[in-house]
């Protein structure tokens, strides 16, 4: 479902990304690991299409993202640390936006706002202005919204920065669900135990070259390390 | 173009919660601020009817000065609507967290494309209606025009807005994607533009040396009269189509208006294509060219140890504030156009000859000098000072636990603004009066009401920016068109008028002769006390009131 084939990627003279391949099936929850500066950040923006590679490509459900941009964003779904939001939008309003952004239809939309607001506690909070929602709830409505057009794909950066542990909770739901329905889940974060606990496959990148892919068995299997934790992996691998 | 309408719609939800969220304002507020922006119309209409009776006082010249004002005054708004717009297609495109956002939807570069120069196209027209109405209405009472009138300029206004956009957004596009970044190229880029338009300016001249004796005069009063009298010029085909079907001249009115909305298609589908061929690549150029490594010894670096004697706290905020805007390609920019078109016209005052006109008119000259560079002012107080301490945000924590107080980091951002404005205006009129060879009593007047509005715009808009102060705002936009960004942008406006219009009618008395002796020198020692006093007012009450409400804020 996601395929990179010799990514680099340069910011003037600093090499962000180094010839980066990698693959990944549709259903698996992929988690992306490395130190702050690695290239998480920018890996995750050039399969979203914001960034462009300077070398290699990258295709999407077997869609070249760069000749088939729009084809390939139709299946994708992207929630950033930060996300941008309509401030001066209600809750509602920017869900059904979104909905006629990628052209689902108004009943659909009516329906799955029932579902998804529900799920997620925020049905009390339909018509507040975006602006005037907490940071979690803000957070929620934007998985609300992300599923909405129900992505093949779905880039995940940082997700649980700032959430408190229900929130965290209902979001691994959300993405264990997901992965279950057939989505490919790529995620970042830095948090190791919700890795060991979501991740059906890791990639460890440092200084922007992918050092290990696998399972936590392959990569326990494959380095000789001293400990079983993600967190020993980890540590010997990018220090 | 199913998408454009829905973002289109998306927009026009916004702005009916805008309209939500100001019902929710005090009623008190609203009338208030609407009184004032009543108040600025009639008083700027007032005062261009004033004008025309003024012109038609001349005779001859004034007369025929009057029926090319018109296509001159169309001309001028072109112009600045194409400048504002290439700006606010930078911002709103290429510097706007919105365009990253739509990029992850299925939305085409071209459709990104028309949507965002509809926007800009939004964002320009209001101060554009704002500027236009009082002169219309002042020229459809001069000429007795019937109210048909209104509805034409309208009809031509909007294609006229669409026009400007789509040359801004094109402008912007491909300056995004095609201008080197070589700081050499920049640099001389500059000088020659620089020199372009001093020649394009001495060559008005030289041109008008040869013409008829008419237009002599009128070229030196007004050098675009000629170029806005161009009939290839789309402004041209607003103002002449305007003209033509109020007095019912239908089939060249209509060929005019066909000529300027097939035009703004043309431009329209131009900005589309571009858009599709070169938008990712400008973005990827402006957004994703990675971390900048900054000189450690730059010119700031020289500065500061000269600043030794400003407290560390109050001088860390200055550098920081200097350094930011200086960083800031969106608002050195600006001010460069803002201030830099007024330099280089001052500067070419003597090659326009306005200096060996009668005296009388040189000193009008300088007032309407006073008068440009004022309305800079209150322009760049609203744009830039007014929402500095609101784009603290996130990080104002930073300055709230610093072991400083709130007073001082509004003073601090008060001698920010007030260096700039103040080194920028005074150098500018005084480069004016000079080059108009006017007597010492002029120039010490209209420098120190440069000076004067300064003083004042800095205390108004950094007093109003923290008493209207929204931490959660990073949008520059937002923040100025809110409540108190538009009260500021009033509040300066008729402090402006409240500081120059005394002075104006001293100086309009006595070159009527309406003084006896001594009656000049006690009319501008009354208009100066006034000055004094308002600017005093002006500079410290909202200050104070800023003060006190940082002080007494919960963050």
């Amino acid at each position: 479902m996601i395929e990179l084939k010799n990514v680099s990627k340069n910011f003037g003279a600093v090499q962000a990304v180094k010839d980066l391949s990698l693959q990944i099936p549709a259903g698996e929850l992929f988690c992306f690991l490395g130190p702050n500066g690695a290239g998480k950040t920018t890996t995750i923006k050039m399969l979203c299409g914001l960034l462009k590679p300077a070398e290699g490509t990258i295709h999407i459900g077997g869609m070249d993202i760069r000749t088939h941009a729009v084809e390939a964003r139709r299946i994708t779904g992207y929630i950033p640390d930060f996300p941008f939001m309509y401030d001066r939008l209600s809750a509602a309003e920017f869900f059904e936006f979104t909905g006629d952004l990628h052209h689902v239809p108004r009943e659909t939309v009516a329906r799955e706002l029932e579902g998804s607001f529900s799920m997620l506690g925020l049905m009390e909070y339909r018509h507040t202005l975006v602006r005037d929602l907490s940071h979690g709830l803000r957070q929620r409505l934007i998985y609300a919204v992300t599923m909405l057009h129900k992505p093949k794909v779905i880039f995940v950066d940082e997700p649980f920065i700032g959430l408190d542990p229900f929130s965290i909770r209902m979001i691994k739901d959300l993405l264990r669900e997901k992965a279950r329905e057939g989505v490919t889940v790529f995620l970042t974060t830095h948090i190791l135990a919700l890795i060991e606990d979501l991740a059906a496959r890791i990639g460890i990148i440092v200084n922007g070259r992918l050092v290990a892919a696998g399972t936590m068995d392959e990569l326990r299997a494959g380095h000789e390390i001293k400990g079983d934790r993600l967190e020993d992996i980890f540590f010997s691998l990018a220090t | 173009m199913r998408n454009v309408w829905i973002l289109v719609k998306k927009d026009m939800r916004v702005a009916m919660n805008l309209r939500r969220l100001a019902q929710e304002q005090s009623v008190f507020k609203v009338l208030f601020i609407l009184l004032f922006a009543g108040g600025l119309l009639v008083g700027l209409w007032a005062l261009f009817l004033q004008g025309f009776r003024f012109l038609d006082m001349l005779g001859g010249v004034g007369l025929m000065l009057v029926s090319r004002l018109f296509s001159l005054f169309f001309l001028g708004l072109g112009v600045m609507l194409v400048i504002s717009s290439v700006i606010t297609a930078y911002t709103s495109t290429l510097g706007s967290d919105e365009t990253a956002y739509l990029m992850l939807k299925p939305l085409t570069f071209g459709e990104i494309t028309v949507y965002k120069l509809l926007q800009s196209a939004f964002y320009a027209s209001w101060a554009f209606f704002f500027a236009i109405i009082p002169f219309i209405g002042a020229y459809a009472r001069h000429e007795q025009l019937p109210p048909g009138f209104a509805f034409w300029t309208l009809f031509y206004s909007v294609p006229l807005v669409l026009l400007c956009a789509g040359v801004g957004m094109i402008v912007c596009l491909a300056v995004a994607r095609w201008f080197p970044r070589s700081i050499v190229f920049r640099h001389a880029l500059l000088v020659v533009l620089a020199v372009s338009l001093w020649w394009f300016l001495h060559g008005l001249t030289r041109t008008a040396r040869v013409q008829s004796d008419t237009t002599i005069v009128l070229s030196r009063l007004i050098p675009g009269l000629r170029v806005a009298s161009n009939p290839l010029w789309p402004t041209w085909w607003v103002s002449e189509g305007i003209l033509c079907v109020t007095r019912h001249q239908w089939g060249r009115g209509l060929m005019l208006w066909l000529a300027l909305v097939t035009t703004t298609i043309l431009v329209g589908m131009i900005a589309e294509w571009l858009g599709t061929a070169v938008f990712y690549d400008s973005w990827q150029r402006v957004r994703a060219s990675g971390s900048r490594t900054v000189r450690r010894r730059t010119l700031l670096g020289f500065v500061e140890p000269l600043l030794r004697w400003i407290p560390s706290d109050v001088r860390a905020m200055i550098m920081k504030d200097v350094r930011i805007f200086l960083r800031d390609p969106a608002q050195w920019s600006q001010s460069l156009i803002f201030f830099g078109l007024l330099g280089l016209y001052f500067l070419n005052l003597r090659n326009l000859r306005y200096h060996m006109m009668p005296p009388e008119w040189r000193n009008l000259i300088s007032f309407l000098n006073v008068f440009s560079v004022s309305s800079v002012l209150c322009s760049f107080g609203a744009r830039f000072v007014f929402p500095q301490l609101s784009l603290e945000g996130h990080g104002f924590w930073i300055i709230g636990l610093a072991p400083t107080t709130m007073a001082r980091i509004l003073v601090a951002k008060f001698l920010v603004a007030l260096a700039g404005m103040s080194v920028v205006s005074i150098g500018l009129m005084y480069i004016s009066t000079l080059m108009l060879q006017v007597g010492w009593g002029i120039r010490v007047v209209a420098v120190g009401v440069a000076a004067a509005v300064s003083l004042a715009v800095s205390g108004l808009s950094t007093g109003l920016g923290a008493l209207f102060i929204d931490l959660r705002q990073q949008n520059p936009s937002a923040i100025i068109s809110g409540f108190g960004g538009t009260l500021n942008l009033v509040m300066s406006l008729a402090f402006m008028f409240a500081a120059i219009i005394p002075y104006g009618m001293v100086f309009h008395l006595q070159m009527s002769g309406r003084f006896g002796p001594g009656g000049f020198e006690r009319a501008v020692a009354l208009a100066t006390v006034w000055l004094v006093l308002v600017t005093v007012a002006v500079t410290v009450i909202p200050l104070i009131l800023g003060a006190r409400s940082l002080m007494r804020r919960e963050y």
